[in-house]
């Protein structure tokens, strides 16, 4: 059960989140060259490719939500990469000297004016390239560009105090081994076993911030499903932490150093399995972009939770009892989990394990829409009428399914659902995949 | 020597040179930066060569669920990439040309088509200029290239269709050619393309299969159906 007082108190952290960054106090020229370095570094051969490839169709904007549901053109896209194109282009192309004659160079007021398309209208989903006829990787592209803004000290206040935070104290919203351990004595009051800082265990669980705040019952869940299915597994409080602010806010350095502290932690306990937590940015954080430190592939598996659960019930291993046949179910597919990680049949079999009707959204899979909050941008205040805009379509794609449950994997993406149902009133029950699966164990052993 | 002379052996030279080593630099250009680091973790599935070229051929039929709006079409530029080619390489005096040129030879199509596709290329164009000049997104995203591009690309079209008084036997019969000097105006607009092709969105017909491939590839390994 989401006690509401702690969204609420939620809410208001994020509200005054930005008053805690501590802005770097650089000039304009710095501010340039900073963000100029970082593209130009970044700038290899397949951003390359990307930013000569674009024929300037537009076909990505009928892809985006923020410019479906604002009908603005500046939120094409492809025009997101305009300040590094022209970078390259006068800088890294093949033409360049010609490209310096005709070329504008960019400015801090163009930095300036790229935060917002970066940011607040980019979630980074990758629904753009879906249908991009050239095959241009848009996200990434963005990604470079928030990587340029954040050196440049131009990253949204909101990102700037949480990444800060996060590179500083190891924590995020204040949460660190101390909270984690008072949440795990709840649910151990609750009877749920949680194992923590084993010095040896298969499976190293991750959880998240919102998860220890406000989600508390997904990682009961989880440990409840963890612990039906006898595996040997642990959380560490030194090193639970799934949600990488480096990742969002633009830092390579921080990302990196969030995620050692996840692999060095999965190392030391000789961990064979590393699940995420529902929490979609985390999974690619770790899955596809993490390595050890010499860059060699991690020497252990990594799975979003929805996608172990879901393996364990296809491999017939986790079998759930009988649900509600009356409950109509339709799956949210968070797009760093579908779209940018394949996570895609495994929660679908959890959810029609469950029983119920389940009624897949149109579009679906790796075309679903995104929800408008992943990438950070949930947690930035004046991105709330833009977000509140994409989300409109979210809502009317589960409308349109007549399900009474939305089913959803990613707990920003469920924060998102919850803030946008709070807006509208919206009745559809939003639960979380390992809640339903936990809520469906079999009775007949302790978890 | 007439403009037609000039047209048929120095400047074709050289806008065949501009273009080959244009092309090849800009190419080459692109493959001396740095490469992407190379995805270390474990993939998914397997995803070889030939799964990222199915990918890639498979991204020239949109995804099923996804309507454009009106003025991006999907149909309106399979029209001119289409006419395009059926005119470039069916024609029969164009196919004699190229024959010219290097050798090669294969059979012509009807002059009928010829006609038809040319006609369709040339309105598929300009619905393409009058979305680029109207539509919103396509205003704001727009370059001086795009319209450049488009401009180069017209040209020998328009200049094609003012040589085509008889049909390609008759014209192919002569020893000489009927139209000298609309003909050479044909030739230097195609030259104009030549010239242009390297240094601007031309070069897509380049990048475009590496490029779909390479996010094939990249989203395939995760086992994202693209």
């Amino acid at each position: 059960m989401i006690d509401m007082a702690v969204f609420k108190q939620f809410q208001d952290a994020i509200s005054h989140l930005g008053e805690m960054a501590k802005p770097e106090n650089l000039t304009d020229a710095e501010r340039l060259s900073r963000a100029k370095a970082v593209m130009r570094q970044k700038t290899d051969r397949a951003l390359a490719m990307d930013l000569e490839a674009c024929v300037n169709c537009g076909y990505c904007s009928e892809a985006c939500h923020f410019y479906q549901s604002t009908q603005d053109p500046q939120y094409t896209p492809t025009r997101k990469l305009d300040l590094l194109r022209r970078v390259h282009m006068r800088e890294t192309s093949a033409f360049a000297p010609v490209h310096r004659l005709f070329t504008r160079d960019i400015t801090v007021n163009d930095l300036q004016e790229w935060q917002e398309l970066v940011y607040d209208a980019c979630t980074e989903c990758g629904r753009c390239s879906m249908v991009c006829p050239m095959g241009i990787n848009i996200a990434r592209g963005v990604n470079v560009m928030r990587e340029a803004l954040f050196e440049a000290g131009l990253a949204p206040l909101e990102l700037m105090a949480v990444a800060q935070e996060q590179a500083g104290r190891g924590t995020v919203f204040g949460v660190g081994p101390a909270e984690l351990l008072r949440t795990v004595d709840a649910l151990r009051a609750q009877g749920i076993v949680i194992p923590v800082d084993a010095p040896q265990a298969d499976v190293m669980l991750v959880s998240t911030v919102i998860d220890v705040l406000l989600y508390q019952d997904a990682l009961a869940a989880t440990a409840r499903i963890l612990n039906h299915l006898g595996v040997n597994w642990t959380l560490r409080s030194t090193g639970f932490e799934a949600a990488n602010f480096g990742m969002l806010s633009g830092s390579e350095s921080l990302q990196k150093a969030a995620t050692k502290r996840l692999v060095d932690e999965a190392l030391a306990i000789g961990a064979k399995t590393v699940i995420m937590p529902e929490c979609g940015h985390a999974y690619p954080a770790l899955r596809w972009d993490g390595r050890l430190d010499n860059g060699d592939a991690l020497p252990f598996e990594v799975m979003a939770a929805s996608e172990f659960v879901g393996r364990e019930v296809q491999s017939g291993r986790l079998r759930l009892q009988p649900g509600d046949a009356g409950q109509t179910y339709t799956y949210h597919d968070a797009c760093k989990l579908a779209r940018h990680g394949g996570v895609v049949e495994e929660p679908r079999a959890a959810i029609r394990a469950l029983g119920g009707d389940f009624r897949e959204t149109a579009p679906t899979a790796e075309l679903n829409w995104c929800c408008g909050g992943g990438a950070g941008t949930f947690l930035i205040n004046r991105a709330a009428p833009l977000r509140h805009k994409a989300w409109e379509i979210k809502r009317e794609q589960i409308d349109a399914t007549g399900a009474n449950t939305v089913v959803v994997s990613c707990a920003s993406c469920r924060l998102n659902f919850m803030a946008g149902a709070e807006t509208d009133q919206w009745p559809t029950r939003i639960a979380s995949l390992v809640e339903l699966v936990a809520e469906q164990l079999p009775k007949d052993k302790a978890h | 020597m007439d403009l037609l002379d000039w047209a048929r052996g120095p400047l074709l030279t050289t806008a065949i040179i501009v273009f080959v080593a244009g092309v090849a630099w800009r190419l080459f250009s692109l493959w001396r930066l740095p490469a992407s680091p190379a995805g270390g973790a474990p993939a998914r599935q397997p995803f070889g060569t030939a799964d990222a070229l199915q990918a890639s051929l498979s991204r020239m039929i949109p995804h099923r669920g996804f309507h454009p709006s009106a003025t991006l079409v999907t149909i309106n530029p399979y029209v001119f990439h289409i006419g395009l080619a059926l005119v470039f390489f069916g024609y029969a005096p164009h196919i004699a040309f190229v024959h010219r040129l290097t050798g090669l030879g294969w059979p012509a199509l009807p002059d009928l088509v010829m006609y038809i596709a040319a006609a369709a290329t040339i309105v598929s164009l300009l619905i393409a200029l009058l979305f680029r000049l109207t539509d919103p997104v396509l205003k704001k995203i727009s370059r001086a290239d795009d319209l450049l591009t488009w401009a180069v690309t017209m040209l020998p079209l328009m200049t094609g269709m003012a040589v085509v008084g008889e049909p390609s036997v008759s014209l192919l019969a002569h020893a000489s050619p009927l139209y000298r000097s609309p003909l050479a105006l044909h030739l230097l607009s195609l030259e104009l393309l030549l010239v242009w092709f390297p240094f601007g969105k031309l070069m897509h017909a380049f990048l475009v299969l590496p490029n779909r491939m390479r996010l094939a590839r990249f989203l395939g390994r995760r086992g994202v159906r693209t």
